[in-house]
């Protein structure tokens, strides 16, 4: 008992010590802020600069930040989200809590197209399918051709997640009215549709599909940190759907010019060169300096959807998914 | 007399009534958050929706199928146990069996498919039609899950079986069938029911398993429903449409179910079963064969971790990154179990009242009330919960204090599973005693530690590995600043880092088997002493 009563105080004792207040603070998602995440990195560089303090409050996910900010409202305690991504961003501006960037947006890479003024992307990856080149000498060079094969392919459940989503815009875009049928022909060699992006992806790390639902960067990973070469991404000739991580400024704010100044060090060449080593997607600038494998990464084409666009089909496309794949 | 009793038991049943109150309150509390916010009513067009109708089928069916698969599995390694003290290990296996149940998801799905997949070890001795994924995935998952579970509490009911039935067995000369259909069948039976309903439950809030072996779209649970609708579309009245269909199907199973089952009876009992039957030699050897089985099966995903482990350099491996974790981990468990454990005592005095007055009315809503929170799925308490509290407390900083809370409330019923048919047979047997020797609470607490000490060492070495397992609460209400061991193995496992992750998986495991080993070597050893 009293061992319990110690181990109690000591955890009240820590948490009233943890609650001062920064100068900046930022809503995230946890793998952003994780020890090997871009987080720490990107903290201690722009603290260094702006001599202020900044402090992350990291929720689950990028749709936890955007659930969160629809319960807090007006109370919310945000200078600057981070990590809400394009496919949200019609959902988070409803709120009302966004601030415009009023930022010059000039320097982002051409194939972004950016043109938003309240959210200013810091990072974009291309979906892609991931397949094992030492198993797979011919990977398939165009969605419909994997479609119509019977390689074996594994993904993410648009219900539960953000690639999932993905595949579903990527599919509506390259067959448009017949998407139904396509996904009746992807389920007769689909192994599993998981919950999330690791179960997919541990899947196919253990042999069981062909190809996995990723990121066009993922091979970069494997050839940073582990040395492997044979994970490839197959570059599809309709062209690839994007998902492009954002963040903004709160109305709410207190201290919107930190926040703006923050958002200008998001897209500065110094945090663009850790942001894609760490959250392992592109930089949005061009010139940044990066190991060579992200040289060697598959350039698709960019196809897709308008956030609004998808914003208002987006459930009836869930729809369309949930009877024909279930066939 | 009678104002003799009142006072014996007024404090208790304040306190049990207290307890319920608290456990009811998060409940209510979570729905009130959701109900309140934004004034959200209920989405009744989705009651006439052909989806959420395969839906709701399909989560019956995949739960009465693994419920229904696990138990029938679980008798027989049940009665090898039982009737053969002296199996080799079979202190370790019965370990085992804990840690078999709280089996973080990743670490089961990674095992079963290095073992079932298309590339696993056993798989091109299954057939070249042999496929994972789809039912025959869910069925193993779930049953490696549960049936561990029920061999032990199936176990423990038979050896309640009184010394003095089996000698009664014996002078009558009863054969085998008699014996199983005579003795250990009635012994069986209303727990067995129980126990069907409390494994069926689980397995129809299962998600992540069901999704990632259940081959696509057509294997949908009512909890994947849930999540998407709380979460991916944050649209109220559809989850609270939902959560409430969930509470009338598995909490209405259970209220059923224990009506069924009725009241144990079990007979006289003592603490320490002396006399066991032996069976022929034959069934010695077809037992033996049984537990080897089992033993294999629940040892092979484990196994089948290792190859992923060694692949990570373990010299350069951050161990310190994990040691603080662990004992975050460990820290909140322990206060959540402790909690939970004296909050599930707590709770059943008013229910052993019900009982010993012959209420059964009554008893039957306490026992439900008791239970409630393994039928309220945990999505919806800990979501509704969150925003109710969100505005109004600094979450960031207390976030901490409200995943030991919840991670209390939401054990609270396995720790009630677990005591409860202890405690009855208790008053059964000696609440007239304690009574007429006038005892105060103090003497009767002396009188039933002995008889209980081993279901509560037991069942708090169970709460304290499930709420070591969490993550679905800490996604919620957890921090950074206090990532939680299994929190790791996620994060670890969503940057591409499989193998830390099974690293940490593996120390996860390990822990956990060391806690369960230490409190039944403990037990063991205070009651040989």
């Amino acid at each position: 008992m009293k061992t319990v009563l110690a181990l109690c105080s000591t955890l009240a004792l820590v948490i009233s010590h943890a609650s001062q207040a920064a100068d900046l603070r930022v809503y995230t998602y946890d793998s952003f802020v994780s020890e090997w995440g871009p987080g720490p990195q990107l903290e201690q560089a722009f603290e260094a600069r702006c001599g202020c303090d900044l402090e992350y409050v990291a929720v689950e996910d990028g749709v936890s930040i955007l659930n969160r900010l629809r319960i807090e409202g007006d109370n919310n305690k945000a200078d600057v989200i981070l990590g809400i991504d394009d496919g949200l961003s019609v959902d988070t501006r409803a709120t009302g809590l966004i601030e415009p960037h009023g930022l010059e947006t000039g320097p982002l890479r051409q194939e972004l197209d950016w043109q938003d003024d309240s959210f200013v992307p810091f990072d974009f990856g291309y979906f892609a399918f991931i397949y094992d080149s030492s198993k797979i000498q011919q990977p398939a060079t165009s969605l419909r051709q994997l479609i119509d094969s019977d390689a074996s392919v594994i993904y993410q459940d648009p219900r539960t997640s953000t690639p999932g989503q993905g595949l579903m815009m990527w599919v509506k875009a390259v067959y448009g009215d017949d998407a139904p049928a396509a996904w009746k022909q992807l389920s007769s060699h689909t192994v599993t549709v998981t919950k999330g992006w690791w179960e997919a992806y541990s899947l196919f790390l253990s042999g069981d599909a062909d190809y996995v639902l990723s990121y066009n960067t993922s091979p970069a990973y494997h050839v940073v940190a582990e040395d492997k070469t044979q994970y490839r991404a197959a570059l599809f000739s309709e062209g690839h759907v994007a998902q492009i991580e954002l963040a903004a400024i709160t109305r709410t704010s207190q201290n919107k010019a930190l926040g703006r100044d923050f958002l200008q060090f998001l897209v500065s060449p110094q945090a663009q060169a850790i942001i894609p080593v760490t959250n392992w997607m592109l930089p949005v600038i061009d010139g940044v300096a990066l190991p060579p494998v992200f040289d060697d990464l598959i350039q698709p084409a960019r196809i897709g959807f308008s956030a609004e666009e998808a914003g208002t089909s987006r459930q009836q496309w869930l729809r369309e998914w949930r009877s024909s794949a279930a066939q | 007399m009678a104002q003799q009793r009142r006072a014996v038991n007024a404090p208790m049943l304040f306190a049990g009534l207290l307890a319920l109150a608290l456990s009811l309150s998060v409940t209510v509390l979570a729905f009130y958050g959701l109900i309140g916010f934004e004034s959200a009513g209920l989405d009744t067009s989705l009651l006439s929706d052909g989806y959420f109708h395969a839906v709701v089928w399909f989560s019956i069916k995949q739960a009465a199928l693994s419920a229904g698969l696990a138990l029938l599995l679980a008798w027989p390694v049940a009665r090898a146990l039982y009737y053969s003290p002296r199996l080799w290990g079979r202190q370790g296996f019965l370990s085992l069996c804990v840690l078999s149940f709280v089996m973080p998801t990743l670490i089961l799905i990674t095992g079963l498919v290095a073992l079932l997949g298309r590339q696993g070890m056993i798989s091109p001795w299954l057939g070249p039609d042999w496929n994972l994924y789809g039912l025959p995935g869910i069925l193993i998952a779930h049953v490696y899950l549960n049936l561990p579970f029920a061999v032990r509490v199936q176990l423990l009911q038979m050896q309640h079986i009184p010394d003095s039935s089996w000698k009664l067995a014996a002078q009558l000369k009863l054969g085998h069938w008699q014996r199983l259909r005579l003795i250990e069948w009635p012994a069986l039976r209303a727990g067995m029911l129980q126990l069907f309903g409390f494994v069926f439950v689980l397995c129809f809030n299962s998600f992540a398993v069901v999704l990632a072996l259940g081959g696509g779209p057509r294997a949908t649970t009512l909890e994947v429903a849930i999540y998407q609708a709380l979460k991916y579309d944050f649209n109220i009245p559809e989850a609270l449409t939902l959560a409430w269909t969930q509470l009338l199907i598995a909490g209405g199973l259970f209220v059923l179910l224990n009506r069924m089952g009725g009241n144990q009876w079990l007979g006289v009992d003592s603490t320490r079963q002396r006399w066991t039957p032996r069976p022929g030699a034959v069934m010695q050897q077809v037992h033996r064969i049984v537990y080897g089985m089992a033993a294999l099966t629940l040892l092979l995903p484990l196994l089948a971790l290792l190859p992923g482990v060694l692949q990570v350099d373990l010299a350069r491996f951050d161990w310190f990154a994990i040691a603080r974790p662990a004992l975050i981990t460990l820290i909140i468990a322990t206060l959540a179990g402790s909690g939970a454990l004296v909050l599930a005592y707590a709770m059943l005095l008013p229910l052993r009242f019900a009982h010993i007055r012959g209420r059964s009315a009554l008893a039957l809503l306490l026992d439900w009330l008791s239970t409630h929170a393994l039928v309220a799925p945990a999505m919806v308490v800990s979501v509704g919960l969150y925003i109710l509290l969100l505005p109004r407390l600094d979450l960031d900083h207390w976030g901490i204090l409200f995943v030991i809370l919840l991670n209390l409330v939401l054990i609270v019923p396995y720790a009630v599973q677990q005591l409860r048919p202890r405690l009855l047979q208790f008053d059964h047997q000696y609440d007239r005693l304690v009574r007429s020797l006038k005892l105060g609470l103090r003497a009767r607490l002396r009188i039933e530690w002995p008889y209980m000490r081993r279901a509560c060492v037991t069942s708090f070495a169970l709460i304290l590995l499930l709420a070591m397992g969490d993550v679905a609460i800490f996604s919620i209400f957890g921090s950074s600043d206090w990532t939680t061991l299994p929190w790791l193995i996620y994060s670890y496992a969503s940057t591409y880092r499989m193998g830390e992750s099974s690293v940490a998986s593996l120390l996860l495991l390990l822990i956990c088997a060391l806690v369960v080993w230490l409190f039944e070597h403990v037990e063991k050893g205070a009651r040989d002493a």
